[in-house]
């Protein structure tokens, strides 16, 4: 049910590497530096074990910006960075002229924010991609450690339920900061966007 | 410099080489089109033959796009280059116009990959 053949996985990394690129060109504007990208990762596995990837990379406590989105496919996408480093994250978005108790005070605002303009740079760019449309939620802020995040849907713990996983990792090297953008994205979800993907590729 | 273009488009994405091509094909299908998957590959199949343009995507596992378009740069100095990233912020922008590379942004459309092909025609004319 969550198989995908080697050009539809193409296509999805690919997707996502070009929503990246919108999503990373938002956040450069705000934090007024280069943000770095990997190459784009799809896998299929648990909400678990997706958190021991992006746990492995550093972010064991993390601060998310969550978004479900809606649409032609469906699913949660986040912002994801390490705890210990939101508040430079915040530094950065409002280039440090703020003292340190206004700064602190903003914090939650400033990265619902923050999460608001790269995923949805990242999701809309997705969407025009393949001439459909989506919607997203309002952006909730998440603290905590990665396993318990991943597997919350919806205020019950669902790991083991298998996903695609979308990943891509950026950073701001100036903050030595990094940080990755992630898409979780269950069967149902998964075999429209196959649909999608199938439909746009018969024009080529 | 050959009669016929000869036109090298490298991206991991197989999906980005298609449409480059088909999008090329559709205006010039007489074009010779090369694709590669990756640096290595690339350079291996430019060293055997004239290459007149080369589409290059920025980010690549291994060798990036830049990386390689220096490369290629040296060995095939009178070919139009073109990086071809998601990546669209202006530092990258930069990068390319310093090193004498067209930016197109993805997702590739007609139109971008039509005026690509209107440089070289016009620097081969």
């Amino acid at each position: 049910m969550l198989n995908l053949t080697e050009l539809q996985r193409d296509t999805i990394t690919e997707l996502l590497n070009i929503g990246m690129g919108r999503a990373a060109a938002a956040l450069s504007e705000m934090v007024s530096e280069e943000v770095a990208l990997s190459v784009p990762s799809v896998e299929v596995l648990s909400r678990r074990d997706a958190a021991v990837l992006v746990r492995e990379k550093g972010c064991e406590r993390i601060v998310a910006v969550l978004q479900e989105f809606s649409g032609f496919f469906w699913g949660d996408t986040m912002l994801v960075f390490p705890e210990d480093k939101s508040l430079d994250l915040v530094h950065s978005l409002i280039k440090d002229t703020f003292p340190l108790d206004i700064m602190t005070e903003m914090e939650q605002e400033a990265l619902m924010e923050v999460g608001n303009i790269t995923l949805n740079a990242c999701i809309g760019s997705i969407a025009n991609f393949l001439q459909s449309e989506v919607s997203s939620s309002l952006p909730s802020l998440l603290r905590g450690p990665c396993e318990v995040i991943f597997g919350d849907k919806n205020g019950i713990q669902v790991d083991h339920e298998v996903v695609m996983f979308l990943r891509m990792d950026f950073a701001l090297h100036a903050r030595d900061m990094q940080g990755c953008v992630v898409f979780l994205v269950d069967s149902d979800a998964m075999g429209m966007l196959r649909e999608h993907i199938d439909q746009f590729l018969s024009h080529f | 410099m050959s009669s016929v273009p000869t036109v090298l488009i490298v991206d991991d994405s197989r999906l980005s080489r298609m449409m480059i091509r088909a999008f090329i094909t559709q205006a010039h299908p007489d074009w010779t089109i090369v694709e590669a998957s990756n640096g290595p590959e690339a350079l291996e199949k430019a060293a055997t033959q004239t290459v007149d343009l080369m589409t290059i995507d920025l980010n690549m596992p291994g060798m990036d796009g830049l990386t390689l378009a220096t490369q290629l740069q040296h060995n095939h100095p009178t070919a139009h280059i073109a990086l071809v990233t998601a990546n669209i912020q202006e530092s990258v922008r930069q990068r390319a116009a310093a090193a004498g590379m067209e930016f197109i942004a993805k997702p590739v459309s007609e139109d971008s990959v039509l005026a690509c092909l209107s440089a070289l025609e016009n620097r081969r004319a």
